[in-house]
């Protein structure tokens, strides 16, 4: 899916807001006290706590082959798998958030916004992105897991995130299409009095990404997964009907 | 009755399901005499097979190009056509600018200042002042 490299690049928002108190990150997942407790009363929860279905194939910028088509690779080698995220805690919902989810999830089409280097893009399936800049370690054909988001929603209904949405309440996959270029900038640098121009030029790169799918996950899948129902409080995502 | 073409029902999009690499075909160019193409022979003899190898989604055409300089031409699937001159490089330079024509997207270069373009309707609707709570002055 990605080089290790690649992906922390990509997820390194959590690193660069470590200034934030913790629990603001998550609102949903990181309630400690309670979370724990909790946790321990339930002996069949999930061994994994992100049961995201990896999906298509994965390349690491190593020797290996691209293969563009995902069918004529069904095993995934040991070594390209996604890396697991550690998660100390299931995810949590409250009730609220429960009982509005199946609206949101039933009402599609569905947006999101996601966060990249904390930059929001507003995305919907199908979209084209060209990112403001060359990612590393990535090939055509890979697949990103974006798995920060500020909002999801549908045509009436709004998730909001506290600032964050919990990254295992969605799923949103964008493949990488390849590498664009621009045209020669040229800017031209004069100085006072003196009958020369230099003209300095610079040619970026950029990344160009589509959105594969973005899907919220219902109720059920929730709490299949082993999420954990805790009663309504601050700092938790909340479902928001369109005013 | 006049005759009606087959109404398409989607776009399409590639890499929402399956993955089209942009590029098709690459042509490699060369001279035999010019001393232009030195670097452009070696990396046929040396490199090129790993290359195809490593890619086997391009098809990969070599053909002699005399008294000119050697020239990288990749085709894509937009029907669009670049073309690098690689006259005088040395090889490794010339595996860079294969791969910068293997991943390109084979349209024009542009300079957006919008990062996303969507074909899809907007997914809240388009404001409208006639619907929702009536509002006081």
């Amino acid at each position: 899916m990605f080089s290790r490299t690649a992906l922390a690049r990509a997820f390194a928002l959590p690193f660069e807001q470590s200034a934030r108190p913790l629990t603001t990150r998550f609102g949903v997942c990181l309630r400690q006290a309670s979370t724990t407790t909790t946790s321990q009363s339930h002996p069949e929860q999930p061994t994994e706590p992100l049961s995201a279905t990896p999906r298509a194939q994965t390349s690491a910028p190593s020797q290996q082959p691209p293969t563009s088509t995902p069918s004529s690779t069904p095993q995934i080698p040991a070594s390209k798998l996604p890396v697991a995220p550690a998660f100390t805690s299931p995810v949590e919902v409250t009730k609220s958030l429960l009982e509005n989810l199946p609206y949101l999830t039933g009402q599609k089409p569905h947006y999101i916004t996601a966060h990249l280097h904390d930059k929001p893009y507003l995305l919907t399936e199908g979209d084209h992105l060209r990112l403001p800049f060359l990612m590393p370690n990535v090939k055509p054909g890979d697949v990103l897991r974006f798995n920060r988001a500020s909002l999801l929603g549908s045509r009436e209904f709004t998730l909001k995130g506290t600032p964050y949405v919990d990254e295992r309440l969605y799923e949103c996959r964008l493949r990488v299409m390849g590498v664009d270029s621009e045209p020669l900038r040229v800017k031209e640098k004069t100085k006072r009095r003196r009958r020369h121009v230099q003209r300095v030029t610079s040619k970026h790169r950029y990344t160009l990404l589509r959105v594969m799918d973005i899907k919220i996950k219902t109720a059920e899948e929730l709490l299949q997964e082993g999420a954990v129902v805790v009663e309504d409080g601050k700092g938790v995502s909340e479902v928001e009907v369109k005013a | 009755m006049p005759v009606q073409g087959i109404r398409t029902v989607t776009a399409a999009r590639n890499g929402v399901g399956a993955f089209i690499l942009q590029c098709k075909r690459l042509d490699f160019h060369y001279c035999d005499w010019a001393g232009s193409s030195r670097g452009m022979v070696s990396f046929l003899k040396n490199s090129l097979a790993s290359f195809a190898k490593a890619n086997p989604q391009i098809e990969i055409r070599v053909s002699p190009r005399p008294h000119k300089h050697p020239v990288i031409k990749g085709h894509y699937i937009n029907g669009r056509e670049k073309a690098v001159c690689v006259r005088n490089l040395e090889p490794e330079q010339i595996v860079q600018k294969a791969n910068l024509l293997k991943e390109a997207s084979g349209e024009k270069n542009k300079r957006t200042k919008k990062p996303v373009t969507s074909i899809n309707d907007s997914v809240r609707g388009i404001w409208s002042p006639f619907h929702g709570d009536t509002k006081t002055v």
